[in-house]
């Protein structure tokens, strides 16, 4: 009873996890194209990219201050109330947006659903009451005067505040890869991944994470942490030699998904249907974070899907070569972790024995008889 | 638990957590079995299920999210992306009738 209990709760935390998760995210990935657009724009036109340009070059600052937090803005703000939400939302970031110069996606994470919320709580309240006739008045008025008062609000006070936090995030990330203590987060992420938080954690942590770094330093290395296809590829090329037989048939499919297509997804069941499996995730994940940190590898923008073609298309200039040694590096480990758990398909093929053992002793008796 | 007849089955829809990865691969596979029966298949991300949909597909991890959702219908949780043995389920209830729970 109690250990049902304790299990409920936990599919409950689990659940309001990925909800919270999958929030963030939502957030971010419908806008992943304009962060396409603006990796695709950094890396040929700024100084030491492939076609220095200082004209389009001027493209680069206002599009990652600007456009992608307004987007993540408005976005949120829809989900929360719909296109009104999403207006309010976006104009309401402009404070925040002005308040720091590091690119404000955090806050725009926190400012677009938030002014949504109140401009739907002000709606419920007000509408109802409203002369017929006014509506039109009111309602425009009500939004411009929220998302004004809130954008100073964001400025003034909100903005500083996540200022602070996503500073204080950087610079964890920042102690971590001073401390060569980096690959821990591996333990952490790659586990998380399979619980299908893979996407909270790329978009909802290090896409706003590294974004700020990327503007800085022209790559960041977390972009490269949860959209590694290495250790799911090691995952899915050991189960496809020594894997049970299921999944021996399907793994060659996934694999042309996974690395190719992106979709890591399609690596987790094999990874929920054997648990031990995790230890090669995380080895495998640790492997390619050191790699990249001592390659001194990382991407424009956020690499999604998790593509190793997205991946290589958001590389900078003369850095393929690090960003490739992390994902072969990842591989090769969480593919021979993976293959020495499964014991490189010993019971597997005790089983198959023991299968053809047993038809040959009916055999024999059918014979005898 | 929810139930339903395959012959009610009109709208499948596959659900996962951002309703632009996963679900769409699987989409576009169910639509070449499902298609024949005129039954449509949509994606979407699990939070933001449409209430018009009369079974939907997610891995086994979302399914609790999914049911908190759509609490009336019925949700199909699958392990594997390939070869699951829901898929084949979901398309024998469609294409003999039959009932398909939860």
């Amino acid at each position: 009873m109690s250990t049902q209990q304790s299990s409920g709760r936990l599919t409950a935390v689990r659940s309001g996890v990925q909800r919270f998760g999958g929030f963030l995210a939502s957030m971010v990935m419908p806008n992943i194209g304009a962060f396409i657009a603006w990796g695709i724009i950094t890396a040929l036109f700024i100084p030491d990219g492939w076609l220095p340009n200082e004209y389009l070059g001027q493209l680069v600052d206002p599009m990652i201050k600007f456009l992608l937090p307004l987007l993540i803005a408005y976005t949120g703000g829809t989900l929360v109330y719909e296109q009104r939400g999403g207006v309010v939302g976006a104009a309401a970031t402009m404070g925040v947006i002005v308040s720091a110069d590091i690119p404000m996606f955090l806050g725009a994470m926190a400012m677009g659903p938030l002014a949504a919320y109140l401009m739907k709580q002000f709606d419920r309240l007000v509408q109802p009451r409203i002369k017929a006739g006014f509506e039109m008045l009111v309602n425009n008025f009500s939004a411009g005067i929220l998302a004004a008062l809130l954008a100073i609000l964001g400025a003034y006070v909100i903005g500083p505040v996540v200022r602070t936090i996503a500073d204080a995030l950087g610079a964890g990330v920042q102690f971590l890869i001073d401390m060569s203590l980096l690959p821990l987060v591996s333990i952490i992420v790659e586990p998380a991944k399979v619980l299908f938080l893979n996407n909270a954690i790329n978009h909802g942590v290090f896409t706003p994470l590294g974004s700020a770094r990327a503007l800085a330093e022209g790559s960041a290395i977390e972009f490269l942490i949860e959209a590694n296809p290495g250790p799911g590829l090691g995952i899915l090329l050991a189960c496809m030699l020594f894997g049970p037989k299921v999944s021996r048939a399907t793994a060659p499919g996934a694999i042309v998904i996974h690395l190719f297509g992106g979709i890591h997804e399609i690596y987790f069941p094999y990874i929920l249907a054997q648990p031990k499996l995790i230890l090669a995730v995380i080895g495998g994940g640790m492997s390619g974070v050191a790699t990249f940190m001592v390659m001194d590898a990382g991407l424009v923008s956020a690499a999604s899907p998790g593509s190793i073609i997205a991946l290589m298309a958001v590389t900078p200039p003369g850095g393929h070569l690090g960003v490739l040694a992390g994902v072969v590096a990842a591989t090769i480990v969480s593919f021979v972790l993976a293959s020495l758990l499964l014991g490189f398909g010993r019971s597997e093929r005790k089983a198959a024995k023991e299968e053809k053992a047993k038809q040959a002793a009916a055999e024999n008796q059918e014979t005898t008889a | 638990m929810s139930s339903i007849q395959g012959s009610d089955i009109k709208k499948v829809v596959v659900a996962c957590d951002a309703g632009m990865g996963s679900s769409v691969l699987l989409t576009s596979q169910l639509k070449k079995t499902l298609s024949p029966h005129g039954v449509t298949v949509e994606h979407s991300a699990v939070d933001r299920i449409p209430d018009t949909a009369d079974v939907v597909l997610c891995q086994a991890g979302l399914v609790a999210r999914a049911k908190t959702r759509v609490p009336d219908t019925v949700v199909v949780g699958f392990q594997m992306f390939l070869g699951d043995p829901a898929f084949a389920r979901l398309e024998q209830a469609i294409r003999n009738g039959e009932t398909l729970a939860d």
